[in-house]
């Protein structure tokens, strides 16, 4: 295939599109299959066959549209029209849709979710633009939306160096967590020396909650490729390894599915475009720990070993899979390439804040009126997001607390609710952008008690390999139940704060050493709700129950030696 | 001069090589960074964050493990700082949290490097009033090993280890985060051959030895540099003693053999030393028919001695025979064949695997120089149970540079999972399949444009004809010459036996032919294969390989010992059995010796003999039909020299004595009694007067004092030991110089002649005998020494014949059944066990099995490894017992 080609076959597809008078985009991304979108498609298209709308109607299945927790999602388009969002669409509803709306043109009112609402003028797609929009198993409908037309244009017009150039001037940061400028990172692996050097895609995505990763996988696979792809030659890498985690079988259905079909036709595989440049793509399933998406250890898992991190340096741009120069980006940051090469990075660098361009995918989640799936321009406020986007925490409730970059991030209180979403914003406030989780959490949270939550979740995960998190998060998390169960002492809460520096300073990798965040944030900024579990026995959410007794006063007076002993059962003291 | 960069350590600027590790360059300036999961001999992890130093990292002060960061120009680091130091403290605090404080009972108190940290770096107190993590303390991950979960620091040395050295991945991290345990992979204990290194790898007492375990405290041994005597490699070891006991055997860092490491069979097989079954007095039996009484010293030798002379002098020397060991230390080995020559005025001496063998004395140019090889020929060996050390140098050459295996082996040996080739034959194929690569390199023109300067080619293309070569042979030509340094390794069982001479030959043209006969070596089986040679413990050669038709060199020793030496080549080992059964032999002196193991036609031999001497360990088969038995002492009793595989001389130094035994070193019994010979004895008497006997001057010759002293004698004797002295030898030993060989015997052996194949009759068909023996070296056998501890019920080789499971198949046998197994001459019953590394057509029994079933079938040990037998069920019958 050429770059004729796929303009020939992106007319094509635009004019089957045109031939239509309506098209239903019905979503197919796990959200609002989980709550029935699979029978609502089947009822859409049992209505069309019904009422011989064949030949006028198409019935779409697309990504996700953003309002998960409204779904099933319906999206109508006829031309001419204002796009229609339907929610939490039924197979009755369905059936509506076609008759009173597409066959007469009267909207089924009570289903629709106004597109005027702030959940939609607020975000700004650029990672997204695509999903929900296009049938994610067709190459065609990608191609329509000017698909591979980035790849061309970099192979034909751009050289590798300039290819990372644009990319630097974007101000691309990486998306998996830690905000690395991608431009930086590109250039370091085209410049490492090496014959053979490799690109992967990190789709692990382990944060609990997160499913940005997920949709985008799901919802616009080629983009994610074609990403990659312009990543391969502007590195000097003929093979690309997607990892993706092995919860999401959909999404790799979906990308595998999409590697078949590109490589079938020339956009991926030898020759690519029919340049001299070669790319293939393999994917690789996670192997089920959160520790996986560190890169180190996701390397180690795709080479076959155990999955667990080495010390960097090497850093994977000089020495990574099979001790090879290797690039490796989170599957958010692969899915900005295609817009910046396609619009320029001046276009880009105009969305966002100084130093964090662009825009971010969140899963928005908690105490929220909408939960789903949002794409913000890069500094927008926390307090837009919570109440504009997400419709606010609901009557009769407080907003507490949002929490950022799941267990490795913080807790941001409502005295900061105007902080501008950037990463060197978030770092300040002792949370962190992240992955792109954000919980909303309201007067009924107890921080403590989140902090237990989430240090849980790190001894769970820390693979055992060095001590200070094999051993830390255990020790941190005894103490936090300790907390959270009436027993502690003052004392506690010193070693506490202690440790949590310990592990962060000394650990391998950024597991370990960001474990401690949710506590550290916490104490920060509810440190009063910490001493009144300790000091009055009292948690003033009212979420723990105080069932064990503090260490006796007496024991605290005793010489530290002998309280080691520890053979005084705490319940009886 | 390597490359020296500066680094800043604490305010300090330091010269050291660039790229070295922080832990390595901080050691070599006096700074010595803790570690626990780091070790020279394994790459680095950075687990254990033990090491902590902070670096200056664009001018942000980070920590950093010192363990995982190579050197490079300018790097600033602050060791001692406060910030480093708590960073260090804490780790140790987190590492004792869950750590039982076993220390009082704890096997590695004492040499425990958690403890000395601890001292060292470690918190005063500890803030954590936590419940300790409870995991299992006793678990066995194999036979000898003992894992205590709780103690494990989890530093993955172990892991590392067998990973990294032994390829097997056989232990590994379960769980996650403070569960994490290490543990073997279900159903897979531990097996290794090396694998107790892990032990002494181990930073605490988390492993421990399963053998030695509570029976030492580290200060309380008396600590001996020595060697292990269990194979040719002759790795370093330290024993450890207490109370007149071995306690415990571990290795010693000696980089030309050993590196640091030894293996199991070294490390744990030693309850033979401090056995309540050794032989403490000396026995006699004073008529043919009679038991064994017990006797003193004096008696026992003057009979010994007397019965010996009188029977040289009325039956003539030749009547009296000798048979050594390879396990004999030099000094021993030395002075039994100066006894035979010198006193007996015999050549009848010998050993297992002596004269039946066409070693090449010089054995293997240096140990590590398989490391460098880029392709190994493993012909007829395997390391991997022959010599384990050297199979993990040969894993290391093939896993870290790339290096490929062609192996030629009876049996798919473990090592055949490595890239290259394996080439399968059946004893007696050996020739024809050397014959065959000849071939297939003749068929390369630049093969045969080199060749063609060699003497003796066209015979050889002549002889090798122009028969096809098959796709397996294809392939190994093509591996010899595409290698750059390829190495070629044999062992002993590819020439001995009858087709020794044949095999030796077709093996050195195919070397010349593909211009690898400098690099083709041969692995000697025994502690002292080699020495035992140099030594002269053989019926045609003489200390120094002189061989005995070889006037000057005879002369030389005649000379030394002032006695004229008998000129005829003496019996060798199966010749002298022969002998013995025929009534030709007569006397008959054992040292080390066991035929009577050896199968019914040994025991037969023996009862032949009219006086029947045993020096040994144990009263072992032979010992049971002695006419006087000898206590002798093991290797850690007395000094000695062994001479390994390499020509390396190395001293084993006593370690232990036992004050309840009378038990004697070898070249101590033979110096007494040399002094009791009637000759001697006679001389001594009438000093002063001239004698004329033929042993004149002979008693001056046996003054021995010390082994130190016999070894200044074998300098004397044997020219390649020239200058050698037990204290030159120091810890690490000395190789004999391979230029020593040439000019001498030795280098006929690399004489650049090819040499035309000889005419072999067609192998029958389908005879009665179906079935191909193979039968070969386990580390783990039956043998005298194995026998005395229990760890060997645990980890020898099945007692069983193996058989290919499709053979067992279509001969109906289940594995477990009883079959009866013949060969011409002789038939035994073993249990069948299904081996799928056994080829089909052949049979698989280890020697030195109770009972020598292999032994038994191949009649005699100089037949080669190999012999036609066939496999019936069912036990054996009265009708069809043999001999
Ligand atoms: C414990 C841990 C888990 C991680 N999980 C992910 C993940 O699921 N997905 C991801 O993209 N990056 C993850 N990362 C970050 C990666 O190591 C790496 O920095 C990232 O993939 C680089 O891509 P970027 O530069 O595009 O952000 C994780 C890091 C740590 C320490
Ligand atoms: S910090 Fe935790 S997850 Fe990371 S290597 Fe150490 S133990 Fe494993
Ligand atoms: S391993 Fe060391 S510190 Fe631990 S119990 Fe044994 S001797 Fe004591
Ligand atoms: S058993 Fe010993 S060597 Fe193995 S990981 Fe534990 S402490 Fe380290
Ligand atoms: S390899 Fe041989 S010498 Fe070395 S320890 Fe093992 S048996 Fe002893
Ligand atoms: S999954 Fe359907 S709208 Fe997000
Ligand atoms: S010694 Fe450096 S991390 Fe273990």
């Amino acid at each position: 295939m050429k770059r004729s080609d796929l303009q020939a076959m992106a007319r094509r597809e635009l004019e089957r599109q045109q031939a239509v008078r309506c098209r239903l985009l019905c979503c197919a991304s796990t959200p609002c299959l989980s709550s029935g979108a699979a029978t609502v498609q089947q009822a859409l298209e049992q209505a069309v066959t019904d009422n011989k709308l064949d030949a006028e109607v198409a019935v779409v299945s697309t990504g996700c549209m953003g309002p998960c927790s409204r779904g099933p999602m319906v999206t109508v388009q006829v031309a001419g029209q204002e796009d229609i969002y339907y929610e939490n669409v039924t197979p009755e509803s369905a059936q509506r849709i076609v008759v009173e709306h597409v066959m007469a043109n009267q909207p089924v009112a009570e289903k629709i979710m106004p597109s005027d609402l702030p959940f939609f003028a607020k975000q700004h797609k650029i990672v997204l633009a695509n999903s929900g929009l296009i049938d994610p198993e067709r190459l065609e409908d990608y191609v329509a939306r000017d698909g591979y037309s980035a790849l061309a244009h970099a192979l034909r017009e751009m050289t590798p160096e300039e290819v990372c150039a644009e990319i630097s001037k974007s101000g691309l940061r990486g998306r998996g967590g830690a905000g690395y400028p991608t431009g930086l990172k590109w250039d370091l692996v085209r410049k490492a020396p090496g014959e053979k050097k490799y690109v992967i895609a990190n789709g692990d995505e382990g944060d609990p909650g997160a499913y940005m990763d997920r949709t985008l996988m799901e919802s616009d696979p080629h983009r994610l490729l074609e990403g990659m792809a312009i990543a391969g030659y502007a590195v000097g890498a003929d093979q690309g390894f997607l990892y993706v985690r092995g919860e999401y079988p959909i999404a790799a259905k979906r990308l595998e599915k999409a590697i078949r079909t590109a490589e079938r036709r020339g956009l991926l595989g030898s020759r690519v475009l029919e340049s001299s440049f070669s790319f293939r793509i393999d994917i690789r399933i996670g192997a089920g720990a959160f520790v996986c998406g560190e890169e180190t250890a996701l390397m180690a898992s795709i080479m076959g070993r155990r999955g667990q991190p080495t010390p960097r340096p090497p850093y994977p741009a000089q020495s990574g899979l099979w001790e090879c120069p290797t690039l490796i980006n989170n599957v958010e940051t692969f899915g900005n390439i295609v817009p910046i090469i396609a619009h320029g990075a001046d276009w880009f660098a105009s969305v966002g804040t100084a130093k964090s361009k662009g825009s971010k995918i969140f899963a928005l989640a908690g105490k929220v009126d909408t939960t789903g799936l949002i794409e913000v321009p890069m500094g927008i406020t926390l307090r837009e997001v919570i109440y504009d986007i997400g419709g606010g925490v609901g009557e009769g409730h407080t907003f507490k607390a949002a929490q950022t970059g799941g267990p490795s991030g913080g807790c941001i209180p409502a005295e900061h609710l105007d902080t501008p979403m950037d990463y060197e914003s978030l770092r300040a406030l002792g949370a962190i952008m992240g992955s792109g989780g954000l919980i909303v959490m309201d007067n009924a949270s107890c921080m403590p008690d989140v902090a237990k939550f989430f240090m849980e979740f790190c001894t769970d995960e820390s693979c055992g390999k060095c001590v200070p998190c094999r051993v830390g998060t255990v020790q941190m998390h005894r103490i936090l139940e300790r907390i959270t169960n009436g027993s502690a002492t003052a004392a506690d809460l010193q070693i506490l704060e202690e440790l949590c520096t310990m592990v962060q300073e000394t650990s391998l990798c950024g597991l370990g050493q960001s474990a401690p965040n949710p506590v550290l944030s916490t104490l920060r900024f509810y440190r009063e709700e910490y001493e009144a579990h300790i000091q009055r026995r009292e948690c003033p959410a009212g979420v723990c129950k105080m069932t064990e007794a503090p260490t006796l006063a007496l024991m605290e007076a005793l010489p530290r030696r002998i309280r080691e002993l520890g053979t005084i059962p705490m319940s009886l003291a | 001069m390597p490359d020296l960069i500066t680094i800043t350590i604490d305010d300090v600027e330091y010269k050291v090589p660039n790229g070295m590790l922080l832990t390595d360059a901080a050691k070599l300036i006096n700074i010595d960074i803790p570690v626990f999961c780091s070790h020279p001999k394994l790459d680095p992890l950075g687990a254990c964050r033990m090491c902590l130093v902070e670096q200056d990292v664009r001018g942000r002060w980070m920590i950093v493990t010192a363990c995982t960061i190579r050197v490079a120009e300018g790097m600033k680091f602050r060791y001692a700082s406060p910030a480093a130091t708590q960073a260090r403290e804490d780790t140790l605090e987190f590492l004792l949290i869950n750590h039982p404080l076993d220390c009082p009972i704890c096997d590695k108190g004492g040499e425990c490097p958690l403890q000395d940290q601890t001292l060292k770096h470690g918190p005063g107190v500890s803030q954590f009033q936590e419940i300790k993590n409870h995991k299992a303390k006793r678990y066995p991950i194999s036979d000898l090993i003992m894992l205590d979960q709780e103690r494990c620091i989890i530093c993955w040395r172990c892991i590392r280890y067998l990973e990294e050295w032994e390829d097997k991945p056989q232990l590994g991290l379960f769980h996650r985060g403070d569960r994490s345990v290490i543990d073997f992979f279900p159903g897979q204990p531990v097996d290794a051959k090396t694998s107790g290194n892990i032990i002494e790898l181990c930073p605490v007492g988390a492993l421990t030895n399963r053998v030695s375990r509570f029976r030492y405290r580290p200060w309380d041994t008396k600590n001996i540099d020595s060697i292990c005597v269990h194979c040719s490699q002759g790795c370093n070891v330290r024993l450890d003693g207490r109370i007149h006991q071995l306690r415990r055997v571990v290795a010693r860092e000696n980089m030309a053999v050993n590196d640091e490491w030894i293996c199991d069979k070294g490390r744990f097989i030693h309850a033979f030393a401090d056995a309540p079954e050794r032989l403490t007095t000396p026995l006699i039996r004073d008529h043919k028919g009679g038991e064994l009484r017990e006797a003193g010293w004096e008696e026992a030798l003057a009979l010994v001695a007397q019965r010996l002379a009188f029977t040289a002098d009325v039956q003539g020397p030749a009547a009296v025979g000798a048979l050594g060991s390879a396990k004999l230390s030099n000094e021993a080995a030395y002075l039994l064949q100066k006894l035979m020559r010198g006193l007996v005025g015999s050549n009848n001496v010998d050993h297992r695997g002596g004269a039946a063998v066409l070693a090449d004395p010089r054995g293997l140019s240096a140990i590590r120089d398989v490391e460098q090889a880029d392709l190994i020929v493993l012909a007829g060996v395997d390391p991997a149970e022959e010599q384990p050390v050297l199979a993990t140098f040969i894993r290391r050459a093939v896993r870290r540079r790339g290096a490929k295996l062609l192996i030629l082996h009876p049996r798919q040996i473990e090592d055949t999972r490595y890239p290259g080739a394996y080439l399968p034959y059946k004893p007696g194929q050996e020739a024809a399949l050397f014959e065959g690569l000849s071939r297939g390199l003749l068929q390369e023109a630049r093969v045969k444009e080199r060749a063609a300067r060699l003497a003796g080619f066209a015979d050889l293309v002549d002889g090798l004809g122009n028969a096809a070569v098959d796709a397996a042979g294809a392939e190994a030509v093509r591996l010899m010459l595409s290698a750059q340094r390829p190495m070629i390794l044999y062992g002993p069982a590819l020439v001995s036996g009858r087709a020794a001479a044949a095999n030796r030959a077709s093996l050195m043209n195919f070397a010349l032919l593909a211009g690898c006969v400098e690099r083709t070596f041969y692995l000697a089986p025994e502690a002292n294969s080699v020495g035992a040679r140099d030594m002269g413990l053989l019926p045609a050669s003489l200390p120094g390989h002189a061989a005995i038709g070889d006037a000057p060199g005879r002369e030389r020793l005649e000379r030394l010992w002032g006695v004229k030496l008998p000129t005829q080549p003496g019996l060798g080992y199966d010749e002298m059995l022969e002998a013995a059964a025929a009534g030709r032999l007569r006397a008959l002196y054992l040292v080390g010796s066991d035929p009577a193991s050896q199968g019914p036609a040994g025991q037969a031999a023996l009862q032949k003999v009219d006086f029947l001497v045993v020096q040994e360990l144990f009263l072992t088969e032979s010992a049971k039909l002695a006419d006087v038995v000898l206590p002798a002492v093991s290797w850690a009793e007395t000094d000695g020299t062994f001479t390994n595989l390499e020509r390396r001389v190395q001293r084993a130094a006593q370690a232990i004595a036992n004050p309840h035994s009378q038990a004697a070193p070898d070249w101590l019994i033979f110096t007494e009694m040399a002094k009791l010979w009637p000759a001697v004895a006679g001389e001594a008497k009438a000093e002063g007067k001239k004698s004329k006997r033929k042993s004149s001057g002979a008693a001056r010759q046996w003054g021995y004092g010390s082994a130190a002293e016999v070894l200044d004698e074998i300098t004397r004797a044997a020219p390649m030991y020239d200058k050698l002295s037990w204290d030159a030898l120091g810890d690490e030993g000395t190789q004999w110089p391979l230029a020593d060989a040439a000019g001498s015997p030795l280098s006929a052996v690399a004489s650049r002649r090819l040499t035309p194949p000889e005419r072999r009759s067609v192998a029958p068909g389908r005879d009665e005998y179906p079935y191909a023996l193979v039968a070969g070296q386990v580390l783990f056998d039956y043998g005298t020494l194995m026998r005395q501890t229990e760890v060997t019920e645990r980890v020898a080789a099945p007692v069983a014949v193996s058989i290919n499971p499709a053979d067992a198949a279509r001969e109906k046998l289940a594995a477990g059944q009883p079959v009866s197994i013949s060969s011409a001459v002789g038939q035994v019953v073993l249990p069948v066990r299904l081996d799928e590394t056994v080829q089909p057509g052949t049979l698989w029994i280890p020697y030195s099995l109770p009972g020598a079933p292999a032994e038994t079938l191949l009649g005699s040990v100089s037949a080669g490894s190999g012999a036609r037998v066939r496999i019936a069920p069912g036990a054996l019958s009265s009708s069809e017992k043999v001999g």
